[in-house]
């Protein structure tokens, strides 16, 4: 029985009548409780009134004269990894326990983790597959589900063809779901593979991954514990990875270390920092190389670390030295003198750490951020060791697990990209020919001036970013660069209100042939446009009905045990796959190397065949034997190092999840590599170097015009025991043989390597050597399979080799434009991104003046993403039931807008509005609002209460900020600028 | 016995609300009852602090002496406990508490708030141990498990602490010699009239 | 009262004025750090007056929740279970024992004359019910309220507390529905007999006589209601305002956003006016049924003996009869 306090209710009627729908119709088998006329008591299973759904218990929840059996799961609300243990009963979810030995929660939680339980009795869940007819919503079974939804696939295909299936998977997936997602598209015959990395940290990887080498974070929560300075930038913790603040603030405490928070909001992360910089958002390439203007111009910079393991630091010292304090402060707003303190601080109290989230990706310019970050780790040599590095802190449970295992459009699983040699390679571990693969994708015709592409050329050139599938509804077909526009969005696991221009969005969906959501909830997809025919909801299950892996920001790999059976009629991700690839005729071939359980292929199977094709990433010896005994074993894993003593069984000096790369085949028994790139340690105990990704020379001009070549390989620096001592490219078969190493493998993997080379063994690598030899004598030589080469400070194949500031597309510092102009408009994924159009008509309209505050966005720490899972939790919702906006007093004073009343908030692009509740409040400066964005189900001041299907929408509605969001994107990624972007508020 | 006591590190506390929902889940406390809460004091402005509140289980609790129908009881761990049989619901216990522990059911107009409720200090209530009864009117009898409040166990800072007040008490001083700095024992003096010397 | 004062300041203290200075805009800025300033507990519990709180801000609706510690709980349980219980002592206590020392030294007030036989409607239906409709109500208020607060120490070890918290229980059921009728009986009194309570000059003489009860055989004039009967209404009217706003306030404590504050301050109105408006009332009750001979009458049948009447309101016996039109025997007022 759920009892509303009347004050809230006064205030919020619509809520009050959300709290009483709970308490009645279907749910009345909870009023059973009410006899007792007390507070507590609560129902776990689900009602009765649901046909053939799941036979209702309505046993009063945990009885604990009984024994409960423990489970354990982690969380899925953010990237930290919390392990979930959960009591169960007559197969029932009653009670949650603190996981007190995983060394990465230690017990602990947030308030999601801690509220994870109503996830799987939570009344709010979609029930069962629904169809929307003429405007409503009709309950169909799961074989009329899938039959017309396979039917409308293939008619799309035949008329439009395969790229015009869009498919948006989900970093909610487990490893095991989210490589066969990518798997489906490859079988599907498209690369619009996409998930939340995108909006994410796609810059992240992107800028990480071509500074040294791999896309992730170098460290971990925990290893921060040994950081004397602490940076956050665009990162509020506090709020998005609360968890991580134990280790953070343990950190704080036992070192007395300094605690740096970057952000133009005083976020709860800054409350406990010792050091706060409010700076304009959107600055940060100016902010980094203000910093080290004054790393340089004091000599604080690493110099030994620089000659040995950085290439082109000069090109960046050239571009820093036009940031001189005056400038910084002029762009940045941060004055001088405390600029200054912070860079001495960073540099001389060592190991200095760097954390960066969405503040700083979600950028027009967020690769270029990312690298500038890394630059500045460069300099003041703080990667590769303890405390030290990039601490990016990834966003959802899986994030890294599903961009690792490829739901990324440019591509394949474990970054095998788009090329022959990519796709031969899964094809192989796959046992399916490469031909077949080829014949799925479409021809794409010459179109807007641009030439055809064969079918081999399509499936090698990467999809469409999912921040910009509207636009490929919406646009001329000319414009976009396939076959045809995109006519079906496939949305496993994704919000529909976590990307920009909304009011876009709502136009393409209703131009959709075909819509699926696959999710728990029926999300803002279902609920924000007028569709009226051809959408599909259909029922997943959490997490914690299901197995399978999942991957932690820090790159450890933990398995989660189903805890009950999928509740209602859902299904897990595998079985809905398995269905889908069944009826499209392609389930025998996809599903043949996976035990079969019924509908469901077992998650082991699919992570042993992830393991044989993953040498790139080291997701080669994370068999799911091995990953269990760390779960198993969690306890002996110490809590700062990771590690587990060497002595014990099964585990013995194993770092906990055996974090990424774990080289070669699990009987190898690599520990995994708890710290990326740490010359300090042997490889076998998760040692390494920067890769060398890029070639082993570069060329360089003179200043006489001519040409240099300049070596990237490490200049005398080499991880602990190896057999060379300098760098080394990466290795080949054929370069064991000129090393004199091929000696070293065996019959049968020179065999196998022979097989795979074909006509041209030698040029068989580590990464596609099936049979692990070349990666196995590597760890013996002490070397890195992936070589020895410097880190890029200068990316030389990226657009702004050496980052360059420039202002947002919707700036209030027009005056700065001239000279720092946004990108020339250009094409990239299939679209054109004209961002500098946009700057340009901004500019002439006068834009800014009529929209003076900046407008940014983040999270509430009750909520996640687009919001639609933790809105519909009541010990989330309760926490936080208005959207709003933070404003400055003066800004709202000068507006007469009081504390707790209604506002408008307007934006620049087409009139868009939204209408949420005014906090008044210092948290930002002046000239800047906030606005977080879990909220959706009011679209410009409509309530949208009504177009979700009955008993499924959230308890907690609100408008979206990226109502009001604009236009920008990344050239590298396709990021959406989330972050900074113009507008104007004023009282409703 | 052990003396309980929560104490909550506002220097820890980020005010993530673990402790709210955590209490919610473990004992199914229904919407708009609050058996623990954040609060955040000077939020937005530097030096910024939230304390998660519930009931403190005061030494000579103010509750107990204004309830007109004697409903309050002190366990040997001094924990303070209630008997919702014979609650009134009359909302004295309300106005006395410094810390807004009591919560109501409904809101009280025509005076009928219902049975009190507040935080258990986990610990159940007057029925008989890990009963459905006990479970259905108070909600989990930890302390009869041997373990602490949920509350505490998975605060995701460990900002808040639960357990006799004497270790606590030491944890907390130890943190503060360590990092230099405290803002207190928050409700501690109002509470148990004592505070923590540094 | 000083609570009051406090308690009516605005509980919501904006503790901003503690230390801490304003957020800076974008551009200009200091450097702060916030740990080291970090708020503590004890500055700002030090910087608190009388019934404030150490507040700041919650997101859940419920405001008073934003209140983190209030010290003055600690002020009013010292009043509920310390002056309170003096108060009502004092007052119900020592007003019993002066009406029993005063019956000692009085006695019963007879009529002088003895009972004519006559009689004259004093009060008519509808003023009877009012007053029994009220009195009623306040008795059963009067018995719950002062359960609460004395039940526990007086009640409960006869009873047991279970038995005993089952009658505070309806007694408090009691207490929260009655409060209805009797407001309504409260303003019907007010509209019924202000008209003949204004004050007047006769009262000050009626009073400078003692009422012409202390002593046997003096009568000073009065017209339907005596400046004792007076004070009684006023008392009443002014007591059962107090009583309704104070009781309105705990009947409905959150719905206009009161704090803990004001509902402490409240709860203390409503029991500091009710423990002397019960000792009032006593005397009231006293002096209208064992205390006088034929006043029961008035609001028992209505109808009051002639004598009884001439003796206590003479002037208005003279009214009543000329208004009925009859030349009075002897016409000359009783001075």
């Amino acid at each position: 029985m759920l009892i509303k306090r009347r004050d809230a209710a006064a205030r919020s009627p619509r809520l009050q009548a959300v709290a009483a729908g709970l308490a009645s119709g279907a749910l009345d088998r909870r009023t059973f409780l009410k006899r007792s006329g007390l507070t507590a008591g609560g129902v776990v299973a689900i009602g009765a009134s649901l046909g053939s759904v799941r036979k209702a218990e309505a046993i009063a929840a945990h009885d604990h004269s009984k024994s409960a059996e423990r489970k354990m799961n982690m969380c899925t609300h953010c990237s930290v990894g919390c392990s979930i243990v959960g009591e169960v009963q007559n197969g029932v979810w009653v009670g949650q326990e603190p996981a007190w030995d995983s060394p990465i929660n230690r017990g602990t939680h947030c308030a999601k983790g801690a509220a994870s339980r109503e996830l799987v009795f939570g009344d709010r869940r979609l029930k069962y597959p629904l169809k929307l007819v003429n405007g409503q919503w009709q309950r169909i079974s799961w074989d009329q589900a899938i039959n017309e939804v396979g039917d409308k696939m293939m008619e799309i295909r035949g008329k439009s063809g395969a790229d015009s299936v869009y498919m948006l998977g989900s970093a909610k997936f487990t490893n095991e779901a989210a490589y066969l997602f990518r798997k489906f598209g490859a079988f599907w015959g498209t690369n619009s593979v996409d998930h939340q990395a995108r909006i994410c940290h796609s810059t992240t990887v992107a800028g990480v991954a071509n500074t040294w080498g791999y896309g992730a974070q170098t460290n971990s929560y925990n290893d921060i514990r040994k950081a004397k300075t602490i940076v956050f930038m665009g990162s509020n913790a506090a709020e998005a990875h609360p968890v991580s603040l134990q280790h953070i603030l343990t950190g704080k405490e036992t070192n007395r270390a300094n605690v740096i928070v970057f952000d133009p909001r005083f976020t709860r992360t800054a409350a406990h920092a010792t050091e706060f910089v409010r700076f304009r958002g959107g600055t940060d390439i100016a902010v980094i190389w203000g910093m080290m203007w004054h790393i340089f111009q004091n000599g604080w910079e690493d110099k030994e670390f620089i000659r040995q393991r950085v290439d082109g630091m000069e090109q960046i010292r050239a571009e820093v030295a036009k940031w001189t304090p005056d400038e910084v402060q002029r762009v940045t707003g941060i004055p001088g003198e405390q600029l200054k303190k912070v860079a001495e601080t960073f540099a001389k109290q060592r190991p200095s750490t760097f954390i960066w989230c969405m503040g700083g990706t979600q950028h027009t310019v967020g690769t270029a951020n990312v690298r500038a970050y890394c630059n500045l780790l460069l300099a003041t040599g703080n990667v590769g060791a303890e405390g030290t590095g990039a601490n990016i802190f990834r966003g959802h449970t899986n994030v890294q697990g599903a961009t690792d295992l490829g739901l990324d459009i440019g591509t394949l699983p474990l970054y095998y990209g788009l090329v022959e040699g990519g796709w031969r390679h899964w094809a192989r571990v796959w046992g399916v020919p490469y031909d077949y693969f080829v014949s799925r994708f479409d021809e794409v015709p010459a179109k807007g001036g641009r030439p055809a592409r064969t079918a081999k050329q399509n499936m090698e050139t990467p999809g469409i970013p999912s921040t910009r599938w509207f636009d490929a509804v919406t646009h001329k077909p000319d414009d976009v660069d396939q076959k045809d526009n995109v006519k079906a969005m496939f949305v496993f696991g994704h919000g529909g209100n976590t990307i920009p221009r909304m009011p876009d969005s709502v136009k393409a969906l209703e131009m959709l042939d075909l819509l699926v959501v696959a999710d728990p909830h029926p999300t803002t997809f279902a609920a924000l446009s007028n569709r009226k025919n051809g959408t599909y909801l259909l029922p997943i299950c959490t997490n914690f009905e299901t197995d399978g892996s999942r991957t932690a920001s820090n790159r450890s790999i933990q398995w989660g045990e189903k805890f009950v059976e999928p509740i209602f009629e859902s299904k897990d991700d595998y079985e809905t796959l398995y269905l889908l690839a069944k009826k499209l005729g392609f389930a025998d071939q996809m599903f043949k190397n996976y035990k079969m359980v019924g509908n469901k292929p077992v998650p082991e199977d699919i992570l042993r065949e992830i393991n044989r094709g993953g040498f790139s990433t080291g997701y080669s010896g994370q068999s799911p034997e091995r990953i269990k005994a760390h779960m198993a074993n969690q306890g002996k894993f110490d809590v700062v190092t990771l590690r587990a003593p060497a002595n014990e069984a099964s585990i013995g000096g194993d770092y906990y999840g055996l974090p990424w790369p774990c080289w070669g085949k699990p009987e190898i028994k690599h520990p995994g590599t708890h710290i990326l790139y740490n010359t300090n340690l042997h490889v076998k105990d998760g040692g390494g170097t920067f890769r060398a990704r890029f070639g082993v020379v570069r060329e360089e001009k003179q200043a006489d015009g001519t040409a240099r070549q300049v070596s990237m390989l490490a200049d005398g620096s080499f991880s602990q025991g190896s057999a060379l001592t300098d760098g080394y490219p990466e290795f080949t078969f054929g370069l064991f043989k000129k090393l004199g190493w091929d000696s070293d493998l065996t019959a049968a993997e020179v065999e196998q390597i022979t097989a795979i080379g074909g006509n041209n063994p030698d040029t068989v690598g580590w990464a596609t050597d099936l049979s692990g030899g070349i990666i196995r004598v590597c760890l013996d030589k002490g070397v890195l399979p992936y070589g020895n080469a410097k880190a890029r400070a200068v990316a030389y194949n990226l657009p702004d080799p050496v980052p360059v500031h420039r202002e947002p597309i919707y700036t209030p510092r027009t005056d700065l434009v001239a000279k720092y102009p946004t990108r020339p408009d250009g094409r990239q994924f299939r679209m054109a991104n004209i961002g500098e159009t946009f700057q340009k008509r901004a500019l002439e309209q006068g834009v800014a003046k009529q929209f003076p505050i900046i407008l940014t966005s983040g999270r509430l720490v009750e909520y996640e993403g687009g919001g639609e899972e933790t809105r519909s939790n009541k010990w989330l919702a309760e926490l936080q039931q208005d959207m709003f906006v933070e404003i400055n007093p003066a800004d709202a004073s000068e507006r007469n807008i009081r504390d707790g009343q209604f506002v408008w908030v307007s934006g620049p692009e087409g009139n868009a509005r939204a209408r949420v509740k005014a906090l008044v409040t210092e948290r930002v400066g002046k000239g800047v609002a906030f606005m977080p964005f879990h909220f959706a189900g009011w679209f410009q001041g409509a309530d949208q209460r009504g177009n979700y299907p009955k008993g499924t929408d959230p308890i907690v509605l609100g408008e979206s900020v990226n109502t009001v969001t604009t236009y920008g994107y990344d050239p590298v990624t396709g990021m959406h600028e989330g972050k900074v972007t113009l507008c104007q508020i004023r009282a409703a | 016995m052990a003396r309980m006591k929560f104490l909550c590190d506002a220097d820890r506390c980020i005010e993530c609300n673990a402790c709210v929902t955590a209490c919610k889940n473990e004992h199914d406390v229904p919407w708009g009852i609050n058996r623990r809460r954040v609060v955040t004091i000077n939020d937005g402005k530097p030096g910024e602090r939230s304390v998660s509140m519930a009931c403190m289980h005061c030494t000579d609790a103010p509750c107990a002496a204004v309830c007109p129908v004697n409903c309050f009881y002190t366990t040997a761990d001094a924990v303070v406990l209630h008997s919702k049989d014979l609650c009134i619901g009359c909302g004295y216990c309300f106005y006395a508490c410094p810390f807004g522990a009591p919560q109501y059911p409904r809101v009280g107009n025509f005076g009928s708030r219902g049975k009190m409720d507040k935080c258990t200090y986990c610990a159940g209530g007057p029925e008989a141990d890990l009963t459905q009864a006990e479970y259905v009117k108070y909600g989990a009898n930890r302390l009869a498990e041997g373990k602490l409040p949920i509350c505490a166990e998975m605060c995701s800072t460990k900002a808040l602490l639960a357990g006799d007040g004497k270790i606590i008490a030491e944890i907390y001083k130890e943190r503060v010699t360590r990092r230099g700095y405290g803002s207190g024992a928050w409700g501690w003096k109002t509470a148990y009239k004592e505070t923590v010397a540094i | 009262m000083k609570m009051a004062i406090n308690a009516l300041r605005a509980l919501t203290f904006a503790l901003a004025l503690a230390v801490l200075g304003q957020a800076a805009p974008v551009a200009a800025q200091q450097a702060p750090n916030p740990t080291a300033q970090s708020v503590k507990e004890e500055q700002l519990l030090n910087a608190l007056r009388g019934g404030d709180a150490v507040a700041g801000r919650i997101t859940i609706p419920d405001r008073t929740a934003a209140s983190l510690i209030q010290p003055e709980g600690k002020s009013f349980r010292d009043f509920h279970q310390g002056s309170l219980w003096l108060i009502g002592g004092v007052s119900i206590l020592g007003m019993l024992a002066l009406l029993v020392a005063f019956y000692g030294t009085r006695g019963r007030i007879t009529i002088d004359a003895g009972f004519s036989g006559r009689t004259v409607t004093r009060f008519g239906g509808f003023e009877r019910f009012v007053h029994w409709l009220t009195a009623g109500c306040f008795v059963i208020l009067a018995l719950s309220g002062l359960n609460l607060t004395f039940g526990k120490a007086l009640v409960a070890p006869v009873f047991g507390d279970a038995a005993f918290a089952a009658l505070a229980g309806w007694g408090k059921i009691a207490h929260n529905y009655l409060s209805f009728p009797f407001m309504l009986g409260v303003a019907l009194m007010f509209l019924v007999w202000v008209k003949d309570n204004i004050p007047s000059k006769l009262d000050v003489e009626w009073l400078k006589a003692g009422g012409g009860i202390l002593k046997k055989g003096q009568h000073p004039p009065a017209p339907r209601f005596n400046a004792g009967q007076k004070a009684i209404f006023w008392i009443v009217i002014i007591g059962g305002v107090a009583m309704s706003i104070s009781g309105w306030y705990l009947l409905f404590p959150f719905e206009s956003g009161h704090t803990v504050g004001d509902q402490q301050f409240w709860l203390n109105v409503h029991a500091v006016v009710a423990m002397i408006f019960i000792a009032v009332m006593l005397a009231h009750a006293y002096i209208g049924s064992v205390g006088m001979e034929g006043a029961f009458d008035a609001m028992g049948s209505g109808e009051v003996d002639e004598n009884w009447a001439k003796e206590h309101h003479s002037l208005w016996l003279a009214k009543e009869k000329q208004r009925a039109g009859a030349t009075p025997p002897n016409a000359v007022p009783a001075e």
